[in-house]
């Protein structure tokens, strides 16, 4: 199973692009990965809402492939759901395929 | 279709997740607004919460006007700074208040200083009280966090990241960032852009705009002696670049092995179409950045006077939450020509500096 998580925005706008395989994970967030993917029947899940006004918060798109489908959630810091957080900091603290996202 | 359950926003696809019994009963608005009038203390606290709610569900701007009535105006300037110690609960604690000594945390001492010479700056030359225009306090919150590499604002307040000391340093640094998160707030109570696509470009380009003007006041500069860089010094020095952006000249701020290079353009032809950044809104401000930074050079003088003026009525008079590109040139244009006259000087360096990112004038005005 791969874990993609793009992450864009914030005030320096410099996008940042992680990939972990699910064998490089610690159980617990394996165990969090698999709940998301049993939980979601839908193949995206958009969630954009912010507070009014707010500015510079960073936005999330997190792929999970598990070689037959892909499930991808876009969502920013204000809806970001706490099994994603723990993951999200694992995966930007580990991921040894750490690269910058080309510019579209 | 969005819920509100318990006070928090529940989309439709979380929405089937959340219990039965978790249900509560959704408030019609025009009750909130009742009870927020005439309700009791906790009452109003209540509706108020709902009534926020419901505004960000709807992005309308009728609450602003209740909130003025809640709440009596000040004329003075109410700095607090809040600190996390690098968690992420907001505000964090008090660590100094209007008036108070520094105590030796220079990012405190950042972070109130530099929210002053905001506040200032908008009092100043705009004769704005404050944010809201109602002399909102200015609350900070430092060390947000670990190793944080942002900083934001909430739609209450800024919040500051240290940085991981690896690409950045702490974001209280730049005096400009200071200015640009408390521009969002600005732009909040007054054009309301959505933060999404040319609208969410534009946002980002007035905080830009604001931010540097700040900057160019506290240093007493005159455009062309002003740097025009949003964020210079926050890179640490293993970064080759020298800010996050350049007014100037878009895309050229850094170019660097680990972070890339600077994806801004400074041309529509260069606008970039892509669904990050809620549709490349740090990318695509260096197209009108740049417009205001032709139009400040080819001004002369203080970039505020002139320039800066055209902009913030444009900000504040002309431009709604939806408003694009087009529409702001249109109307920096309108502006121009009513502050100072048919084919002035003024009108003229505004046309061509549009003109000079791809943008071209199209007003009743223009003879």
């Amino acid at each position: 199973m791969i874990i993609k998580i793009e992450r864009s925005g914030g005030i320096a706008g410099i996008s940042r692009s992680t990939e972990i395989d699910s064998s490089e994970l610690p159980s617990d967030l394996v165990t969090k990965v698999k709940k998301i993917i049993q939980n979601r029947k839908l193949a995206t899940v958009s969630s954009k809402v912010t507070p009014r006004g707010a500015a510079d918060h960073y936005a999330y798109k997190i792929s999970i492939n598990d070689g037959e489908s892909q499930i991808i959630i876009e969502c920013n810091q204000y809806n970001l759901q706490d099994d994603f957080k723990s993951l999200i900091k694992y995966i930007e603290k580990h991921s040894k395929r750490d690269k910058i996202s080309k510019n579209p | 279709m969005f819920f509100i359950i318990n006070g928090k926003i529940i989309d439709r696809h979380n929405y089937s997740e959340i219990h039965a019994n978790q249900f509560c009963f959704i408030i019609p608005e025009y009750v909130n607004k009742k009870i927020v009038e005439k309700g009791s203390k906790k009452q109003k606290e209540h509706a108020w919460k709902n009534l926020i709610l419901t505004e960000q569900l709807r992005g309308r701007r009728l609450v602003t006007g209740l909130m003025s009535s809640m709440f009596s105006v000040s004329n003075k300037l109410d700095r607090t700074i809040f600190d996390t110690q690098n968690m992420e609960d907001l505000p964090g604690n008090i660590v100094r208040r209007e008036g108070g000594k520094a105590k030796g945390d220079k990012t405190v001492t950042e972070a109130y200083a530099y929210s002053g010479a905001t506040y200032n700056f908008f009092k100043d030359i705009f004769d704005r009280n404050s944010i809201d225009t109602r002399g909102m306090k200015l609350d900070s919150t430092v060390h947000y966090g670990e190793d944080y590499n942002n900083a934001f604002w909430n739609g209450t307040q800024m919040v500051y990241g240290d940085g991981d000391g690896d690409i950045f340093q702490r974001f209280t640094k730049s005096i400009d960032v200071i200015g640009h998160e408390l521009a969002h707030g600005v732009t909040q109570y007054e054009a309301a852009l959505e933060y999404e696509g040319q609208a969410g470009a534009l946002n980002e380009s007035f905080s830009d705009v604001f931010g540097s003007l700040v900057k160019q006041h506290s240093l007493k500069q005159k455009a062309d002696k002003a740097d025009w860089l949003i964020g210079n010094g926050l890179f640490t020095k293993k970064v080759k670049g020298i800010a996050l952006r350049s007014m100037k000249e878009p895309g050229t701020a850094y170019n660097d092995s680990t972070i890339g290079k600077d994806p801004q353009p400074g041309h529509m032809k260069n606008y970039v179409n892509t669904t990050s950044d809620n549709g490349g809104v740090h990318i695509n401000s260096g197209i009108p950045n740049r417009a205001f930074y032709l139009t400040a050079i080819e001004l002369g003088g203080y970039a505020w006077e002139k320039a800066g003026r055209i902009w913030y009525i444009t900000l504040t008079e002309r431009l709604r939450e939806r408003s694009n590109f087009q529409k702001a040139a249109n109307s920096t244009y309108d502006v121009a020509t009513d502050l100072y006259g048919n084919k002035s000087s003024e009108q003229i360096a505004v046309k061509k500096a549009w003109s000079s990112v791809g943008i071209k004038i199209k007003s009743k005005k223009e003879k």
